[in-house]
């Protein structure tokens, strides 16, 4: 990640085409200052609330002329901040959901009846043992825990 | 063409219409979908923002699923294809990586072998049915409708793995769309993302201020509606728009359409069967040249 980011000329291509700099919703957000900087300058890396505010467009690598590509250091820092206490509520809670039910989304009584009246089959329950089993040998589990708010 | 169809958990869970306009049309132009029993969310989150160990090992269940099926896998999201192909190319190229996984699923009882291949519906139909294979199940063509068509970002990055289209001037869509007989219309900021992950993991407001800059663009060029292959996108366009519209104050409405639900009209089904009555940004000189079209 340090090599990539030294390679880095901040010629400023990944902010012409990041979306977030185009409509300048956000001043504070620029590719090459959110990696660079946590990358290189910061101390706690993953505590740049600005990662998230990467919509993980992938334009950055498009046109990258030096392949640094910042879209993957910037995830990166949003995986290392799951075990920091950075990470983002929702995507803490979205990834427990996961694994806890097969499904990132809460299933409603209101979805099920949905279905009913489209003729589509009741969702089946999903194969969360199996994920229960990869979560715990992988170390997503435990991860998760400590990351509870 | 037989296919495992990949559901996720956005369409049958938040727009389950999609999903029934899915089954209902797909197979009229020889795309046969199986139903697979056991898969679960791609894992899009897990994958590229918590772990992305876990992830792909959670990617690879869901594909060693379609391989004991002996299907190639349909997906209906850009999300999930990104997931399940970057997972499928990464795994099938790296040996000792495709080992480490194969060791985290091993209790499930599962082996990934790297035999089947992932494709989203809009590959399915631009590179295998084609174009003329889609002109040629038009009933009603869509003569006169201007769309502004939004390919999403993650069918289209990286193209050595999505194997798309042209992530700076995507263009498939279009064609798709002009097979209906409607009008692809030309509008700026078409490959801007739609803003669903910042609605929802960064700042609403921003995501705001982003979905209008595109609307404004739609509008400007003159679409009726615009047409969408992913239901994060779908979502941001309709729930979005209705949300955003407050507080940007809009004076208009661009409402969106999911391709197959195009598709749908253009095959003849009309406004009810496609599910254009459950969206919830309206426009009444949309549904009234859409009526015309349809009768």
């Amino acid at each position: 990640m340090h090599e990539a980011a030294e390679i880095c000329l901040k010629c400023g291509v990944c902010c012409n085409v990041a979306h977030s700099c185009h409509v300048k919703y956000d001043h504070r957000f620029n590719p090459r200052y959110t990696f660079v900087y946590d990358c290189l300058a910061s101390e706690k890396r993953a505590s740049n609330p600005n990662i998230w505010l990467c919509v993980s467009c992938h334009k950055c690598e498009e046109t990258c002329p030096y392949d640094v590509s910042p879209v993957y250091f910037i995830e990166a820092l949003k995986a290392e901040a799951l075990g920091t206490g950075f990470v983002h509520p929702t995507i803490r809670a979205e990834v427990a959901q996961i694994v806890s039910t097969g499904f990132a989304f809460p299933v409603t009584g209101a979805t099920e009846r949905q279905r009913q009246t489209l003729n589509l089959k009741p969702l089946p329950p999903k194969a969360v043992d199996e994920l229960a089993k990869i979560a715990e040998k992988t170390g997503l589990a435990a991860r998760l825990k400590e990351a509870q708010p | 063409m037989r296919y495992a169809l990949f559901l996720g958990c956005f369409i049958p869970v938040r727009l389950p219409h999609l999903e029934a306009v899915a089954w209902s049309v797909l197979p009229q132009l020889g795309v046969e979908l199986a139903d697979i029993e056991g898969f679960t969310c791609c894992p899009e989150p897990v994958g590229f923002l918590t772990d992305r160990v876990t992830g792909l090992a959670m990617a690879a269940r869901n594909i060693c699923l379609a391989e004991e099926a002996g299907l190639d896998i349909i997906t209906l999201c850009n999300g999930c294809t990104y997931t399940l192909r970057q997972a499928n190319e990464t795994l099938k190229a790296d040996p000792a990586l495709r080992a480490r996984i194969n060791e985290i699923l091993a209790e499930t009882g599962h082996e990934f072998r790297g035999t089947v291949n992932v494709r989203h519906f809009a590959q399915v139909l631009s590179q295998q049915v084609g174009f003329e294979g889609i002109r040629s199940v038009v009933r009603k063509p869509l003569t006169g409708l201007r769309v502004a068509c939004h390919t999403g970002c993650h069918i289209l990055s990286p193209p050595g793995v999505m194997g798309f289209d042209d992530p700076l001037d995507p263009i498939v869509l279009d064609g798709m769309v002009s097979a209906l007989g409607a009008e692809p219309v030309d509008w700026e900021r078409k490959t801007m993302c739609c803003g669903w992950t910042l609605t929802n993991y960064g700042d609403r407001e921003s995501a705001n201020r982003l979905l209008g800059a595109k609307l404004d663009a739609m509008h400007a060029a003159g679409a009726d509606c615009s047409t969408v292959i992913c239901p994060q996108c779908f979502y941001q366009f309709d729930t979005g728009q209705m949300l955003a519209a407050r507080e940007l104050k809009m004076e208009y409405r661009v409402p969106t359409i999911y391709y197959l639900q195009l598709l749908a009209l253009a095959m003849g089904r009309s406004l009810d069967e496609a599910g254009i009555r459950q969206h919830r940004v309206k426009d009444p000189a949309l549904d009234g040249k859409l009526g015309r079209l349809t009768a």
